[in-house]
């Protein structure tokens, strides 16, 4: 049996679903940055498997690599961020950082 | 005759005034030692007097050329450059009247030119002894300059806008000049006055101006002489006849001249004016600003001469203003306060003799008044600088002037004796053609009434004679008598009959004068001498010519200047009496004036004589007739009642709705907006969310979003570009989609020679065979794939079924023609997001019919067959004597016009101007409008658009489809939308 594109879009779909319930239901400023990569890795599923079926060029799959980079790069600062977080908190907990509201 | 040389009489003291401007800020005491302050003044004064100078020769050369006898029209013109087009209505329509920078010096504009240059010359050389101890040396000469500059393009500007210019320039240098000391505030304001008074005549300058333009079609001066006859007719503002143009034109002129040149009753900033140096007050408000209005009239001398109405108005505010400035000369105390009092009078004096139509010897009195008025205001410079008085010099602690000041003394008293009518004097002669004026007006039959004639003998006869008076007494006092500052404790106001501390108290009478006056440096008396030589001598070139005397001075003027006709310098004086009238006049209003003041002031120390008058008489002329109060109780009270009244509305209810308002709203709304703002990264994320859901569900749907570009007979509809997106087009309103475009049936490359639309449609009906099979999947179905990446499809159609089908319709009866429907060919769409289409009849939907209206304004209805038209909402602005046309609908569905059949009382057919025309013929019985014929109605015109109908589908990547039906209105317009209930399907 030949594996569709509706099959990878709908990975993507439940693999983003996760990612956003998890970023919007957890308060841990950690699980929430892996939620976000989660998402994004959902992202780059829909454009890995859209070239593949769609092979006229390979944007998709380039834009995968920009997306994976810009990831990584994420992560670099959200961490950073976390842990000065921590240091002014003394928790992750994103419930805490509300500081410029008051 | 074009002459280079004329800008350069300006462009010289302008220069000047910039380079002299310029430098004054690096020569301040802080920058530069006194050996440099001293040469920059040197190089100050070199280039304002010599810059002012040079243009004087150029000026000289140029009106000796002007009277070379190879130039007869005695004009000297400069084009400069053109400057810019104002477009005014004329009667075919409206057209542009150039208006240039152009220069024209005849015999008028040259005289000027040489006072201002000469004079000017003079007096800037005065003020560099003048002004020696003054701080901001540099700033005075740069606006002394800009105003010789100013007043320059005022007289040499062939045209009204560029003398404008000059007018303005040489208001804003008095405005200047008069603040010179503006950290007084007494002087600032009289400044101000200046300036504020000038504004208001300005203002009639320009309603004059247009006034004359919308009938002569032209600023230049020349021309609007040469139409002087065509100013007969009536003048209407907002539609109110105000009398004839050269009338009203000449009346708001003659406001600009009473701001300008000091009359009743905008004279009042003159006499504050004097606040401003002496030489100055010479310069500019004796002997050249002031007089600009006299120049205006003789300038405009043939309008003024076609209204005996301004005339008139001229002639009796001129009089009244000689004889109240006159009156109040006589009892003032202070030298330059007498002096512009007299300078008042004298403008006075002018405008009275161009009141009566002789404009040449009112410009007469101009030059030699020049002359006398500039040489008794350096004169009372010379003595308030030998006393060290500042501002202005009391005449009671003055007196025998001359053993300190014997050349100024001699100056003064040559100039008083031109001033008061010394025969053979400057004065004299000048005065006497004034009389003379008046009494030929009041002797002979003219167009002015010979009232006007006595009124102004009299006034100027009383007038003169309180000249002399006011005149000797002022030089009698100063100059003979004792010096009553000699002892420092002498107290001035004890021996006056009269208590002089209610009316003034000025810090400048409470202490005595230098008690060592000196004679002045050679700067001032040199021209001193000069002036009061002219004073004497240049009467002369104004010998009266009824007896047959050269009179120059009238030939010159006589090629610039109008003159009533049969009154020129060349006719015959056949009545004699009024010259002796004017002569006796004249004469006797010296001698009286002049007898009383020697008999009542000379060697004396006090006045007897004006003290003796009634308390209320001298008072009332000793506060100069109230005038400025009786302004302070009515205008400017009212306008400061009134600017009160406005401040309060702008606190309360300005404050309130524009400012207390809004800022309460945009309060609220932050209040609202940072309840928003939770600060919990989790909140902020759901929203996103959120958004991102509706941005992804608006993804889902194309969105066609229409835009039509319409010509008489096709249109280009454009739909939205989208991601994914392809279209089909319906251009015709029959069903079927004339565009679909599938990129599977467009971009083969057939070998067949069937052209390339018919092939479009075989191949839908091949697939309609097919049919059915869903799009896109069925791609295959119509023919083999060629090129995966560019989507390209080899098409086999069956080109043998369709020629046999073909032949067996041929064959059928009763068909004339075959189309290929397009059947089943609804699911193909294209990726053109764009496409034309010509239309014909039978695209015909209804009819738009537009009324277009004479000021340009369109009205537009649409005419479907099956409505009812109510004709009246058509026509909502234009007034039908009776019922306007109706607009219907033939059987066939067609637009027809019913005109509205009108009858006049004799029963025959009327025609009125809301007659319906088509073709130039009149219809009265009711016609069929065709498409693109139009029909004009009163003065509309109506025309019919055939309107068509179009449907476009758009389909995106998720294969879900809406589509858009819109009008379209055929006519060739900017683009156009009429989407009416555009559905949206899915």
């Amino acid at each position: 049996m030949e594996i569709g594109l509706g099959a990878y879009l709908g990975l993507a779909m439940v693999l983003f679903g996760i990612g956003a319930s998890g970023f919007l239901m957890r308060r841990n400023a950690l699980i929430q940055l892996m939620s976000i990569e989660v998402m994004l890795n959902a992202v780059n599923i829909v454009f890995v498997a859209v070239n593949r079926f769609h092979p006229a060029d390979h944007v998709g799959q380039i834009f995968s690599f920009f997306v994976i980079a810009i990831a990584a790069a994420e992560a670099a600062v959200g961490l950073a961020l976390v842990i000065a977080l921590f240091r002014i908190k003394k928790t992750v907990e994103s419930d805490n950082a509300d500081t410029l509201r008051h | 005759m074009e002459n280079n040389l004329i800008p350069w009489i300006i462009a010289l003291p302008f220069a000047s005034a910039i380079a002299i401007g310029l430098s004054g800020r690096f020569s301040t005491h802080d920058k530069l030692d006194e050996e440099g302050i001293r040469k920059h003044r040197g190089m100050i004064h070199t280039l304002a007097v010599g810059s002012v100078g040079l243009s004087f020769l150029i000026a000289v050369k140029l009106f000796i050329e002007l009277h070379n006898p190879d130039l007869p029209a005695r004009v000297l013109t400069s084009h400069v450059f053109d400057w810019f087009d104002i477009t005014i209505p004329s009667a075919s329509g409206f057209r542009d009247v150039p208006i240039a920078a152009s220069f024209v010096l005849d015999s008028l504009s040259g005289l000027m030119t040489l006072v201002v240059t000469g004079i000017g010359t003079l007096i800037h050389l005065y003020a560099t002894g003048y002004m020696e101890d003054e701080e901001s040396y540099a700033r005075f000469f740069c606006y002394l300059n800009l105003f010789t500059a100013s007043m320059l393009i005022l007289v040499l500007g062939s045209n009204f806008p560029l003398m404008f210019v000059g007018w303005e320039g040489v208001g804003l240098c008095s405005y200047l000049l008069i603040g010179f000391w503006y950290e007084t505030p007494e002087y600032a304001a009289a400044g101000r006055k200046a300036f504020v008074a000038n504004r208001i005549g300005d203002l009639g300058v320009l309603v004059g101006m247009f006034a004359l333009v919308s009938v002569a079609g032209s600023f230049e001066f020349s021309e609007i002489n040469r139409a002087a006859s065509m100013m007969n007719g009536e003048f209407t503002m907002g539609g109110v006849a105000l009398g004839t143009t050269a009338t009203v034109a000449c009346l708001f002129l003659f406001l600009g001249c009473t701001g300008k040149s000091a009359q009743v009753p905008l004279f009042v900033w003159l006499p504050d004016a004097m606040a401003g140096p002496t030489p100055v007050s010479a310069l500019i408000h004796a002997a050249t600003m002031v007089t600009a209005g006299v120049y205006l009239c003789c300038r405009l001398s043939p309008i003024f001469l076609e209204s005996p109405t301004a005339m008139t108005v001229i002639g009796v505010v001129g009089s009244i203003t000689a004889l109240m400035a006159a009156s109040i000369a006589v009892v003032q105390r202070e030298m330059k306060r007498i002096l512009a009092y007299s300078t008042v009078s004298q403008l006075g004096f002018m405008f009275a003799g161009v009141g009566v139509g002789a404009f040449s010897a009112g410009f007469f009195h101009v030059f030699t008044h020049a002359f006398f008025k500039a040489c008794l205001f350096l004169g009372a410079g010379s003595v308030m600088h030998a006393v060290h008085a500042h501002g202005d010099a009391d005449i009671f602690k003055l007196g025998g002037m001359k053993k300190y000041t014997p050349i100024t003394r001699a100056t003064f008293l040559l100039s008083t004796a031109a001033i008061a009518g010394f025969p053979l004097t400057a004065g004299f002669f000048s005065k006497d053609e004034l009389l003379l004026g008046a009494t030929t007006i009041a002797m002979n039959e003219t167009a002015l009434p010979s009232w006007l004639g006595w009124l102004v003998a009299i006034s100027l006869f009383l007038a003169a004679t309180m000249t002399a008076f006011y005149m000797f007494r002022l030089y009698y006092l100063t100059f003979t008598g004792d010096y009553r500052s000699a002892d420092h404790g002498h107290d001035a106001h004890g021996e006056e009959g009269h208590d002089e501390d209610a009316h003034h108290d000025d810090d400048h009478h409470d202490h005595a004068y230098d008690a060592h006056p000196h004679e002045s440096s050679w700067q001032m008396w040199v021209p001193l001498a000069v002036l009061a030589f002219g004073a004497i001598a240049v009467g002369f070139l104004g010998l009266p010519h009824a007896f047959h005397l050269p009179n120059w001075w009238g030939h010159w003027m006589d090629a610039s200047i109008s003159h009533l006709p049969g009154f020129g310098p060349d006719d015959e004086v056949t009545n004699m009496t009024p010259v002796y009238i004017a002569m006796t006049l004249g004469v006797a209003a010296w001698a009286i004036g002049m007898g009383l003041a020697t008999v009542l002031y000379r060697e004396k120390n006090e006045d007897t004589f004006t003290p003796k008058f009634p308390k209320p008489v001298f008072n009332f002329l000793f506060d100069k007739w109230r005038v400025d109060e009786a302004y302070e109780a009515t205008i400017i009270g009212g306008n400061r009642g009134l600017a009160k009244f406005a401040g309060r509305i702008d606190k309360s209810f300005v404050d309130t709705v524009f400012t207390g308002i809004p800022a309460f709203v945009v309060k609220m709304a932050s209040w609202l907006f940072t309840r928003i703002q939770v600060g919990a990264v989790h909140a902020y994320g759901a929203v996103l969310l959120v958004g991102v859901l509706g941005l992804g569900w608006w993804f889902m749907y194309p969105h066609p979003t229409l835009d039509v570009q319409t010509s008489t007979d096709s249109a280009e509809i454009t739909a939205a570009p989208g991601l994914g997106y392809t279209y089909r087009f319906d251009m015709d309103d029959d069903g079927n989609f004339d565009f679909p475009q599938a990129p599977q049936a467009l971009e083969i490359d057939f070998e067949d020679d069937a052209s390339r639309m018919q092939i479009q449609r075989v191949v839908a009906r091949v697939r309609a065979a097919i049919a059915p099979v869903r799009w896109p999947n069925d791609r295959s179905a119509l023919g083999h794939l060629k090129d995966r990446n560019r989507r390209i499809y080899e098409l086999h159609p069956p080109t043998s079924e369709i020629a046999d089908l073909q032949r067996i319709l041929q064959n059928v009866d009763g068909v004339e023609a075959i189309h290929w429907h397009a059947a089943g060919h609804e699911r193909v769409f294209g990726d053109a997001g764009n496409a034309a289409f010509d239309y014909n009849e039978e695209d015909f939907v209804g009819y738009m019919l537009t009324v277009a209206q004479a000021d340009g304004s369109e009205q537009e209805m649409r005419v479907l067959p099956e409505l009812t038209i109510i004709p009246d909402s058509f026509f909502p602005r234009v007034q039908f004597e009776g019922s306007p046309p109706r607009v219907g609908f033939d059987e066939n569905g067609r637009i027809k016009i019913f005109p509205t059949a009108t009858v006049n009382d004799a029963g025959e057919p009327a025609t009125r101007p809301d007659s319906v025309l088509v073709g130039g013929v009149r219809q009265d019985e009711p016609f069929l409008l065709g498409l693109g014929s139009f029909a004009t109605v009163a003065q509309y015109r109506m025309e019919v658009f055939p309107i068509v109908r179009a449907r476009v589908e758009v389909r995106n990547a998720f294969g879900n489809t809406a589509s858009e039906e819109i009008e379209i209105v055929l006519k060739e317009s900017a683009p156009e939308r009429v989407a009416l209930g555009g559905e949206v399907r899915r």
